[in-house]
């Protein structure tokens, strides 16, 4: 029925088949590329969903639905499997009892990640079965019998996807909702969830017996496909690689993998016995190839196509080239022009850019950044950040450098920067182990971006967004909370009076120990920001840049007819009026409009 | 026969919109589509891009170098990076309207107006200015839908599913405002 398709990306076909598949209980942490289908999923009726502290967290919150009988998915980016991996690599030794899907967003090219680990090798490192989908109705689909395949072997299921499958759209069958009845919880007389010896040493065989059934399981699954053109040479791939290979259209046959891991070896072997030629295509590492291989099973896969970025048409053919498969391919052109980059910057009214442009002029030489929006803080012009590499890692990353320039006797200061996000998220253990051993010759300032949402992924709530707006529940105080725990030398402040910001700043890095600045000014973009906007007065204007080393966006130079010196302007149209221009400015040449607010979103 | 049409703009000026609503009156019109929506960060003022590729059968959702049919751009400097997609002779729908990019900002590189001018003599380029037009409507926002509309003209999708499907997207208190944005485009 021609009411029921629609046009969906891969996130909203997983949430879809969430649904319809009776789905309960939802828990994520927003990371790009997956933020979408718990942003969907909150919307549907009879659903559980939340945006949880980290993602080991949102895994446990899914754990618990499990064992409550109900069908369950945790949601994450490829890296926050990382953070979830305990409890992850024990649960999955116990016998699922509501389904169980982990979706995994992995992020081949990095397009918004700090790395570009494979998580099919996750999902095998957890014995768990790996399925890849390639557009948004499989998707839904396999989100579906993922679930009927993990209540049928009592085992979890990893559902890998991929940013472009994420965000790419396509036409989907959408269906009704099929309420499942929940499946026993766990009994009161059972210990076989406790997972310490002996009951975890049992689960070892059960294991192992649940990954042998899923391998019968993968014999003859519909999951994967043969397509056969009479040709002596197979390709063997899965989730969107199949989609571009077609879009390439060489004449060979091909199995196309839905389920990657486990691969049933008697299988691969029958089909690839009649084949002269075997080729693996993925993205990132060779997942399928070195299952393959380890069968004795003769193949190329990585020899062709690259370890690391996305794959798409052109690389796909010249890999089939080199393969000898294809005769003739075409050069493989750039889709874009090489002309003037457009990084991302902090937005109009960003209450990042004041702290960065008063680092930058504090000539702080050590910077330990962390993730977040405020990462782009290492960027022309600010380039303040000496190191960024994961989830809360700045709170360690000072503590051991601090203790190491101590034995150096070097004083300098060290500033880890954090958002609140990050913060909640696994910045608290790293904090309350600064005061494990505290010296007194360490200078650590620790500031604290607490624009109260989970910015960088579009705004999500975070345990901070209830101390600035109704809707939100969480209010923790990070102030508060940081003097509870301990520490004595906590300055909050509003980033938007420059002068009072740059005064404290100069104070806490000159001060020797360790001291936190909570900088509590809101997201301007999630909360919308919109005063009137500001405005040059180029007759005063020294051209002096000040405002132009803020990086706002509405700011540029301009020739001023009849004046001949370039002087400072600024777009209107994309001012939100928030005043640091007007203070960075050292003559007073900038100026709020007597006009409205321009009306905003 | 596929369709291939590419949208680039800068992040902020509510792309993933855009691409959705000219997917689904591909949809709507009997086509299988597919389409890329913003990969990658979602804060403001970065490069952002999206395509939607439409026809019988569609497998990939990527369109190649030197394969699109037309280019929406909402900023010049975007038209001129996604023109390298396009075939020769290919549509530029362009929005005028300049956004300065950080190196341009910061006077390490020249906006390259030079070569944006240039772009007329590859490919048919139409300047429509879709903020003012939009200001004049009542809201800045719609400036894409007038976009849409200009994008209409060189489709052969009936003008009907068009507008019920921006009808299906916007807010009901918007709906005539948005309905005049897609008919200033479409006219030209």
């Amino acid at each position: 029925m021609a009411k029921d398709k629609k046009v969906l990306t891969g996130n909203q076909g997983i949430a879809q088949g969430f649904y319809e598949a009776g789905g309960k209980v939802a828990a994520s942490y927003p990371g790009s590329p997956t933020v979408e289908i718990l942003d969907t999923l909150s919307s549907y009726q009879g659903v559980y969903s939340e945006f949880s502290t980290n993602e080991k967290v949102a895994l446990e919150v899914a754990i618990g639905g499990s064992f409550a009988g109900v069908r369950s998915m945790a949601v994450m980016k490829h890296v926050g499997v990382n953070i979830a991996a305990d409890p992850l690599m024990t649960f999955t030794q116990t016998k699922t009892l509501g389904g169980f899907v982990l979706v995994s967003g992995d992020d081949p090219g990095l397009a918004s990640s700090q790395n570009e680990q494979d998580n099919r090798f996750f999902g095998k490192f957890a014995n768990m079965g790996v399925l890849d989908p390639a557009d948004s109705q499989e998707s839904l689909d396999y989100t579906k019998q993922a679930f009927e395949i993990s209540e049928e072997l009592q085992g979890p299921m990893m559902l890998r996807i991929t940013s472009r499958l994420c965000h790419g759209r396509s036409i989907v069958n959408v269906g009704e909702r099929k309420e499942v009845a929940p499946k026993e919880t766990i009994a009161d007389s059972d210990d076989s969830y406790c997972m310490i010896p002996p009951a975890s040493k049992e689960a070892q065989f059960f294991m192992k017996e649940r990954l042998d059934r899923l391998k019968s399981y993968a014999y003859d699954t519909n999951l994967n496909k043969l397509e056969e053109n009479g040709s002596d040479t197979l390709i063997i791939t899965s989730g969107l690689m199949y989609n571009i290979l077609k879009e390439v259209n060489p004449h060979v046959d091909v199995w196309k993998l839905g389920l990657v891991y486990p691969i049933n070896e008697e299988k691969a072997k029958e089909i690839t016995a009649n084949y002269n030629k075997v080729i693996v295509i993925e993205e990132m590492m060779p997942f399928i190839e070195e299952q393959l291989k380890l069968m004795g099973i003769e193949c190329e896969g990585k020899k062709y196509f690259s370890f690391t970025g996305e794959l798409d048409y052109g690389h796909i053919a010249k890999g089939l080239k080199e393969a000898g498969i294809l005769d003739v391919v075409n050069e493989l052109d750039s889709t874009t022009t090489d002309t003037v980059e457009r990084p991302p910057l902090f937005c109009s009214g960003c209450p990042h850019r004041p702290v960065f442009d008063i680092l930058k002029k504090s000539k702080t030489k050590m910077v330990i950044g962390d993730i977040g929006c405020y990462s782009m803080g290492m960027q022309h012009p600010f380039e303040q950040s000496q190191s960024i590499i994961s989830m809360g890692a700045c709170m360690g990353i000072v503590k051991g450098m601090s203790k190491a320039f101590a034995m150096q006797e070097k004083q300098e200061p060290l500033v880890a920067l954090i958002g609140d996000g990050t913060f909640f998220h696994s910045g608290i253990p790293g904090l309350i182990n600064q005061l494990h051993q505290q010296g007194d010759k360490e200078n650590i300032t620790i500031v604290v971006l607490d624009n109260r949402t989970t910015a960088m992924t579009g705004g999500q709530p975070n345990a901070s967004s209830g101390l600035y707006t109704k809707k939100d529940d969480m209010k923790v105080s990070i102030n508060e909370l940081a003097q509870s725990i301990g520490f004595d030398r906590v300055k909050e402040l509003d980033q938007y009076d420059y002068d009072e910001t740059k005064k404290i700043f100069k104070e806490e890095l000159a001060h020797q120990g360790l001291s936190i600045i909570v900088a509590n000014g809101p997201c301007a973009l999630k909360f919308k920001m919109n005063n009137p906007h500001y405005y040059v007065d180029p007759s005063i204007c020294i051209g002096c840049r000040s405002c132009i080393k803020t990086n706002c966006p509405p700011l540029k130079m301009k020739e001023y007819e009849g004046i001949e010196k370039k002087k400072s302007f600024i777009d209107k149209d994309m001012c939100v009026g928030c005043s640091i221009c007007a203070q960075v400015c050292p003559v007073n040449a900038i100026k709020q409009s007597g006009e409205e607010a321009k009306g905003g979103a | 026969m596929t369709t291939n049409i590419l949208i680039g703009g800068v992040g902020g000026q509510g792309l993933v919109l855009m691409t959705n609503i000219i997917c689904q009156g591909a949809m709507k019109a009997g086509y299988d589509v597919k389409s890329n929506d913003v990969v990658g960060l979602s804060q403001r003022g970065g490069k952002v891009w999206g395509n939607v590729r439409f026809g019988e059968k569609i497998y990939s959702p990527n369109i190649s170098a030197k394969q699109g049919d037309v280019l929406i751009a909402t900023e010049p400097l975007e038209a001129l990076r996604w023109s390298a997609s396009l075939k020769d002779g290919g549509v530029i729908i362009v929005n005028p309207k300049t956004m300065y990019s950080t190196p341009v900002q910061q006077e390490k590189a020249e906006y390259p107006k030079e070569e944006i001018d240039a772009l007329k003599d590859k490919y048919k380029v139409i300047e429509i200015d879709a903020n003012e037009e939009a200001k004049k409507l009542g809201k800045i926002q719609v400036s894409n839908v007038i976009m849409i509309g200009a994008l209409a003209r060189e489709l052969e999708i009936p003008i009907k599913i068009w507008e019920e499907t921006i009808l299906e997207n916007v807010p009901p208190k918007f709906k005539e405002m948005n309905i005049s944005a897609f008919r200033v485009g479409y006219n030209g």
